[in-house]
């Protein structure tokens, strides 16, 4: 990069775009400064330089900056990079079981590469992925796969898809009580809505996840169950 | 083909389980095309159809047709909407294979692809936005250019308001209203692809002259509502006929809504060339306040405590992010969290037996110098004691090997000794440098293992130390 003196009016307002952006509650509404920033982002690359630089120096990556709002990837040990302690306490099995159910989503959702292009938000179901799940861990061939990712895929196998508590929810230990937890977790960080107008166990998956499976390098895993999406889509139409 | 996506939600619903579907006490076509007819509608202006908007669009239709079934009007207009998204195939377009017969001799089949509605992301959450597919099919299946049909639209409102058939007028002012909300929309969403993707649109023939035709269609327009609600607006002032009277009156409405249409598109006409300019140069922390200090449990608890949950929130809320200080929001990198959930769980090392490390008997230093010849180096240098003494002269002395690279060390040490050097100020070679003071000679040693300048050795007598006078 050349050394270009940058307005310090637009450092501010670039740290203003980053913390929109670290801030989930916020939205770039039409005559917000959000909003302002947004396309002044889009439309003068000054300004896109200074916010990227600025992004870097702290360990962050623009990833794209959809309608919703401009979405942030950390750099991997970053300040911003999420660790296992942000997650909820969780036993070796319950991660294996949460790294496959957010690889399933994935996978269920953009099984084709042109998917991440694609600014349609996907509906998901919890019962669709816990179906397509169980099928794709019984075809999906993870022989080449993480060692982990194997283990995972027998362990959500052996898993019951469903067990009742006493009041009659699903109970910690099922698959469908996982899916639940992990697009609760993916509400959370704004990567997915609950869409309960369309049913109580619906949810959109955002821009934000769409970016964030994009800029995924991918693993074999995660290859491997998009493959049986495309392979269970095809048979389908 | 277009209308095949609407037969097919007809027949899925039935399997749907409601029985008001089953009994055909809802008219799932009429309801498909007020779907379509409510989020192109939205399309073009600041905000698009939600959900929400839709099905509540749709429930409120479903109360008119089945005004008995409430519990069945959200699952209805949920089977509705979902059809249209095609749900059933995950959200995949619909796929219809047709032939192609322009070759005389065979038929040629080819797959149409398309969507009817999708769901976008957007600032005010999910929204939705028809097709060119579904703008067509809310046009009653028209297949004519939308410029076109809001001109001959206009030409035969006109004809009517002149020949006062005010009925059909309306019918025809209707009509003109929603083609123009589709050629709003049309715009919006070839403005829309062209800010995600430059390369999407043909912005050097085609783009530029649709703008062109459009910008002076919707000029033309624009003087024309004028004109019309101008003779409507006259026909009002003068017609005595309550009908007359009221339906010029729906007129009105229905071109002013029209006007604003038209003068909407006219500004994203306006601002579109730059909107194509911008994509494509593009397309390569609180102040802090200090609280004061505060009763917190009469001042804070008690009053938030009165307060519904929403307002409470308001207050609890940013009392707790301040009073817990800075937290760091965390983000997720899809590979980074992968690798993190399956990383091998650290297993415990094992006990490693003790390493039997062979320790030396006693604190030799192994960099060192035998006694003897430390005892013998301080002898060679003793001479220094009598008068100055060259180093050449020290070492001209039949020297055993050790012993000459000892008091040659030394010397170098007191010329110029390493002050932070502590391992050699504190060795055999630091003691016997003590109190040694060496001055090259300008002398050259030439002769025997070393080579250098040579070096005055001396040793100065310590000055006497003054007595300490007593403080004043």
């Amino acid at each position: 990069m050349t050394a270009v003196a940058a307005d310090l009016t637009d450092v501010r307002a670039a740290a203003e775009l980053l913390q929109f952006g670290l801030s989930r509650r916020v939205r770039p509404v039409e005559g917000s400064e959000y909003r302002k920033l947004l396309d002044r982002y889009r439309d003068e690359l000054r300004f896109k330089d200074v916010v990227d630089t600025m992004a870097e120096g702290l360990g962050l990556e623009v990833l794209g900056t959809p309608r919703a709002g401009i979405v942030l990837a950390p750099e991997p040990g970053g300040p911003f990079a999420t660790r296992l302690g942000d997650l909820r306490a969780m036993d070796q099995h319950e991660k294996l079981i949460f790294g496959l159910v957010l690889v399933g989503i994935a996978a269920y959702a953009y099984p084709n590469d042109v998917d991440f292009d694609d600014p349609e938000t996907r509906l998901v179901e919890v019962t669709a992925i816990e179906e397509f799940l169980r099928t794709a861990v019984a075809k999906a061939d993870l022989s080449e796969a993480e060692e982990r990712a194997r283990a995972a895929a027998e362990l959500y196998a052996d898993l019951p898809a469903l067990v009742l508590t006493s009041t009659g929810r699903r109970a910690r230990g099922c698959t469908l009580r996982a899916i639940e937890e992990v697009l609760a977790w993916l509400v959370s960080q704004g990567a997915a809505r609950e869409a309960t107008s369309l049913g109580p166990d619906t949810f959109h998956l955002t821009d934000h996840f769409r970016l964030l499976v994009a800029d995924s390098a991918g693993t074999t895993a995660l290859d491997a169950l998009r493959a049986v999406r495309r392979e269970t889509a095809a048979e389908a139409s | 083909m277009l209308t095949d996506p609407i037969s097919r939600l007809v027949r899925n619903a039935a399997h749907a389980g409601i029985a008001g579907v089953d009994e055909g006490r809802y008219d799932l076509r009429r309801l498909a095309l007020a779907a379509i007819d409510v989020v192109v509608g939205q399309m073009g202006f600041a905000r698009e159809a939600t959900l929400d908007d839709v099905l509540d669009a749709l429930a409120r239709l479903c109360a008119r047709m089945h005004p008995d079934a409430p519990h069945e009007w959200p699952l209805v207009a949920q089977t509705v909407l979902k059809g249209l998204l095609n749900d059933a195939n995950d959200g995949r377009r619909f796929t219809y294979r047709f032939a192609d017969l322009s070759d005389p001799e065979t038929a040629r089949w080819e797959p149409y692809s398309f969507r009817l509605l999708s769901l976008r992301d957007t600032e005010f959450g999910p929204v939705l936005v028809a097709s060119d597919q579904a703008i067509t099919l809310f046009l009653h299946g028209l297949d004519v250019d939308l410029e076109d049909a809001d001109r001959a639209l206009a030409h035969v409102l006109q004809r009517q308001l002149e020949d006062r058939r005010f009925d059909a007028a309306a019918r025809t002012a209707a009509q003109a209203e929603r083609t123009s909300v589709g050629l709003s929309a049309t715009l919006a969403e070839l403005l829309d692809a062209t800010r995600r993707d430059v390369t999407s649109t043909d912005w050097v023939a085609d783009l530029p002259e649709r703008l062109t035709r459009a910008r002076k269609h919707v000029e033309e327009r624009i003087a024309e509502d004028d004109r019309f609600l101008e003779h409507v607006q006259h026909g009002l002032d003068t017609e005595v006929s309550p009908e007359v009277r009221a339906v010029s009156g729906q007129i009105v409405d229905l071109l002013t809504r029209a006007k604003q249409v038209h003068l909407d598109l006219e500004k994203r006409l306006v601002g579109a060339r730059e909107v194509f300019l911008a994509a494509q140069v593009r397309q390569r922390i609180a102040r802090r306040r200090r609280l004061r200090m505060l009763n917190l449990g009469q001042d804070v608890l008690a009053p938030v405590l009165e307060l519904p949950v929403e307002q409470a929130l308001a207050v609890t809320e940013p009392f707790a992010d301040r009073a817990l200080g800075v937290t760091v929001p965390r983000l997720p990198r899809f590979d980074d969290l992968i690798e993190a959930l399956w990383a091998a769980p650290r297993a415990p090392e094992p006990e490693a037996p003790p390493e039997e490390a062979e320790l030396p008997e006693d604190a030799e230093d192994p960099q060192g110098y035998p006694p003897e010849v430390v005892e013998a180096a301080r002898d060679v240098l003793a001479r220094v004691d009598d008068g100055e003494t060259a180093l050449s002269d020290l070492l001209a002395a039949d020297l055993p090997d050790e012993v000459a690279e000892l008091v040659a060390l030394s010397a170098l040490w007191a010329f110029a000794p390493d002050p932070g050097d502590d391992d050699t100020a504190g060795s055999d070679v630091g003691f016997l440098a003590a109190g040694l003071v060496a001055v090259p000679t300008g002398e050259v040693i030439t002769d025997g293992p070393f080579r250098g300048p040579d070096l005055l050795l001396t040793r100065p007598m310590p000055e006497p130390v003054p007595l300490q006078e007593d403080a004043e």
